[in-house]
Parts: C-alpha cells; sequence; structure tokens
C-alpha cells in the first residue's frame, strides 16, 4: 500500500480538511452517518453513482471518505468502473495496480490501494479486463469489497451509470444502499428523474441525492 | 440491497408529476412563461383593435293566426304560408333602402338571417331576424327596419287573406334590436383573457418541456421537488468557492 497523496494532485482539493469544500463533505458525512444509525439495515458499503457520466462520482466519493475519516472513521473508495476508469486520474496515478489486482491474486485490495491519509484508502479499478461486467458480477467481488468491511468504518464504491447499477446483480444487491449524484450543470434533470424512479423501482435503497456541482 | 426502509419520502412519493413538481418546474421558467403570456396578450388585443368589429343584432317579430287553425297540419304549415308570402326579394330592397345600407344586395342578403319557429301549445309562432354588421347601429337598424317591414307586410296581405282568402295572421314586433354600446371593449377584454389563459397553458407545458431537458439546478430545493427524493448533501463547484473568496 502506497502512502500520501500528491501535492499537486486534484485529490487535494477533495481530502484536505483545509480546502473550501471541506464543509460541505462534512456535512453530506454527517448526514450519511445519521442515515446509519437511523436505519434498520447497518449501511457500511455505499454506491456511489450518476445518471449520466460526468457528474462527478469520483470526486464525491474521495471528499465523502475524507471528511468520514476527518470524523474518525476510517474509510475505503474503490473504483468499480471497470468499463471506464477515473479515480486514479483524480489522484494523478497510473492504474497499474487495483481492484482487478485484488480479484486477480487473490491478496486483499488493501495491497493495491493508496493511503491518501490515513485512514482512507483509495483502491483504483486496475488494469481494466477484456471482460469487466463478469469480473463485476462475480462472487470474488462481493467478497474482495466485503473483506474491506472489517477494516474500515464505510466503503464507497465508485460506480458507473444507474443504469448499469440496476442491470447488476452485485451493486444492486449485495451493498447496503446507493448515493445518487447529480451534477448541477451537466446532468439533465429528466436523466436524473428517470435513473431515481428507476432505482425505486428496483426496491434499491436509494439512501439520497448528492448535488454536485452547484454555483 | 433491497430496500428494507420505509422512510417517509419512499411512502410518500408518487407516481408521475405531482402538483409540486409542476409548480416547481412553473416557478423556474416564469419568465418564459411570463413573456409568452405578454407577447399573445399584446397579439390578441392588437387584433382585436384592428380587426373589423362584427356585431350581430336581433329583432323577434310575433306572428299569430286570426282565427283558429284546424289541425296540426294547418299549425305545421302557416308560419311557412305567412313568410313564404311576406319574406319576398322585393322586401329584401325595400329593407336595405329602407335601413340605408350601402352595399349590394347579394352582400346585403349574406348578413341577413331569418328564422321561424312554429306556433306550439298556445304559443303564437315567432321570426327571428338578425343582421350582422361592422356597425352595431346599422346592424340594430336594419333588423329592426326587415321587422316593421315584415309587421307592414302581413297587414296588408290580411286584406288580402291568407289560405285561399280564409286565414289573416297578426305580427307584431315582440322585442326590436338595439345597438351594442360597449361591445368593442368587451370583445378587446375577452380576447385579452382569452390570450392570457392561452399564454399559461402554452407557457406552462413549454416549462414542463424545457424542465425535463435542461441541465441546470437551481439548488437543493429544485433536486428535491423534480426527484422527489432527498437531498443529503450539497457540494458547490470547487472554482466558484475560490472565486468567492479571491
Amino acid at each position: 500500500m502506497d502512502a500520501g497523496v500528491a501535492k499537486d494532485s486534484e485529490a487535494r482539493k477533495f481530502v484536505d480538511p483545509d480546502s473550501p469544500l471541506a464543509p460541505h463533505f462534512r456535512a453530506l458525512a454527517e448526514n450519511l452517518v445519521a442515515l446509519r444509525s437511523g436505519s434498520s439495515v447497518f449501511i457500511r458499503t455505499v454506491v456511489v453513482t450518476s445518471p449520466e457520466p460526468g457528474a462527478g462520482c469520483s470526486s464525491v466519493c474521495l471528499g465523502l471518505a475524507g471528511a468520514l475519516v476527518e470524523m474518525g472513521l476510517r474509510a475505503a473508495v474503490v473504483d468499480c468502473n471497470l468499463e471506464d476508469p477515473g479515480l486514479h486520474r483524480i489522484l494523478g496515478e497510473p492504474n497499474f495496480i487495483g481492484l482487478t489486482s485484488s480479484l486477480e491474486s487473490g491478496k486483499p485490495p488493501e495491497n493495491y490501494g493508496l493511503e491518501v491519509v490515513s485512514g482512507l484508502l483509495v483502491v483504483p479499478t486496475g488494469p481494466v479486463p477484456s471482460d469487466p461486467v463478469a469480473r463485476r458480477e462475480s462472487e470474488e467481488f462481493v467478497l474482495t469489497v466485503r473483506s474491506l468491511e472489517n477494516h474500515y468504518d464505510f466503503i464507497l464504491l465508485d460506480a458507473p451509470v444507474a443504469a448499469t447499477v440496476i442491470a447488476s446483480d452485485t451493486l444492486s444487491e449485495d451493498f447496503a444502499g446507493v448515493l445518487l449524484v447529480v451534477h448541477a450543470s451537466k446532468t439533465s434533470k429528466s436523466a436524473a428523474r428517470e435513473a431515481t424512479d428507476d432505482l425505486l423501482e428496483a426496491e434499491i435503497n436509494l439512501l439520497g441525492i448528492v448535488l454536485n456541482g452547484a454555483s | 440491497m433491497k430496500s428494507t426502509d420505509q422512510q417517509d419520502w419512499r411512502s410518500e412519493r408518487s407516481e408521475g408529476l405531482g402538483i409540486s413538481e409542476v409548480l416547481n418546474a412553473v416557478w423556474g421558467r416564469r419568465i418564459v412563461i411570463a413573456s409568452i403570456v405578454v407577447v399573445l396578450t399584446l397579439v390578441s388585443v392588437s387584433y382585436a383593435l384592428i380587426r373589423e368589429p362584427a356585431y350581430t343584432v336581433e329583432a323577434v317579430v310575433q306572428v299569430s293566426p286570426q282565427g283558429e287553425l284546424g289541425n296540426e297540419e294547418d299549425v305545421g304549415t302557416f308560419m311557412d304560408e305567412v313568410v313564404g308570402a311576406v319574406a319576398t326579394e322585393d322586401m329584401l330592397s325595400q329593407t336595405s333602402r329602407r335601413a340605408g345600407y350601402e352595399g349590394n344586395l347579394a352582400s346585403f342578403r349574406s348578413r341577413l338571417e331569418v328564422s321561424s319557429t312554429d306556433a306550439r301549445n298556445g304559443e303564437p309562432g315567432s321570426l327571428t331576424v338578425a343582421f350582422r354588421s361592422g356597425d352595431s347601429d346599422e346592424a340594430a337598424r336594419t333588423a329592426n327596419a326587415y321587422a316593421s317591414l315584415f309587421v307592414e307586410k302581413v297587414e296588408n296581405l290580411n286584406d288580402q287573406r291568407l289560405a285561399g282568402g280564409t286565414l289573416g295572421a297578426e305580427a307584431t314586433v315582440r322585442s326590436a334590436a338595439v345597438a351594442s354600446r360597449n361591445g368593442s371593449w368587451t370583445r378587446v377584454a375577452l380576447y385579452g383573457l382569452g390570450a392570457v389563459a392561452a399564454g399559461v397553458l402554452a407557457g406552462g407545458a413549454a416549462a414542463l418541456a424545457l424542465d425535463g431537458r435542461v441541465r441546470s439546478w437551481r439548488g437543493p430545493r429544485d433536486a428535491e421537488l423534480t426527484l422527489r427524493a432527498p437531498v443529503i448533501g450539497v457540494i458547490p463547484e470547487y472554482e466558484s468557492i475560490t472565486q468567492r473568496r479571491d
């Protein structure tokens, strides 16, 4: 496990407690923790998705995880968007190792992640396989994520778009809940409404909406 | 990840668009809607003001037989016989001259509408005379001229006797046509009101259509009303915060 995050990395503005975004991520983290304490289902792993690409799921995952760590919790972010990985770019790191490396080797994902601050693990996708959907739908994927639950209070899965989440047995059924990220100037209202309706129609535990990029 | 929490927002969430979402969309596009209403109202009122007004004014003539009619067939044919005997082409020319109508006879005929009602259950028959004109006074004058001329003609006819010289008729003007004094402004107001109603409907529909397509969220309240789900976090654009701080 590598440590630290580059000083010029884009990730800094999301995980740095002195970032102007920090109070907003803290409010989100507090709401998430409150949801967990008021829920009959113990929420530990949360799928973070969006109606359309480009809503900022990866940055929300990093910022939220950073805020959870600031609250004294341990958090992990796992990029499971195997079709279109993006988390490593925000970190400014190559995508040589990550989730797929862990699935391949059977070793814990911590071995292939980056501890950007103490208590915050970030696991990129790693090399993109030729069969990304099959990898994500595998039992190994669920077990790998579950293995993190033993060491972290929250695991945030940086997921593909909502339609893919709904179609995925693992993402829609094996984890505690979903956060839907909509971007204030990039996400169309009709797509967001459709995604929300579809998630609820599929009886997925939609925890709430995160409005990203608000002015 | 099946939902097991029956949180309030889920149970209260309804299928389809609710009134709050519609109002939210309409409020968000209020300037568009107001613009559509203003444009439609201006166009409509302007049209109402510049187009030639059309007044239709009616006079009613009461017609009854002087004696008892023998049977139902006689009742049914009485009005036809009276109208057929009196309302001739010559009468049209006379009415046109008496009313001072300046157009030709064909134009006069196209603006005049005469309809009759048979006597029923002891009620006398009636003749309704309507005339359409851009001048309310002219419309009333002409309808009244036709009605009074009809009465005069019936009186003349009584001298000759109807139905083979055995039946006479009595005709009186039951209600004279009255020129409208406020028709112009009423029409303009009606056009204006219609335009406002149409503008609100068209603007509302446009607002709803636009609202679904746009990629612009006004804030968490807009997101909650649009998605009917709770917003648990609002993350501003990093650049907008830093610019504000600078």
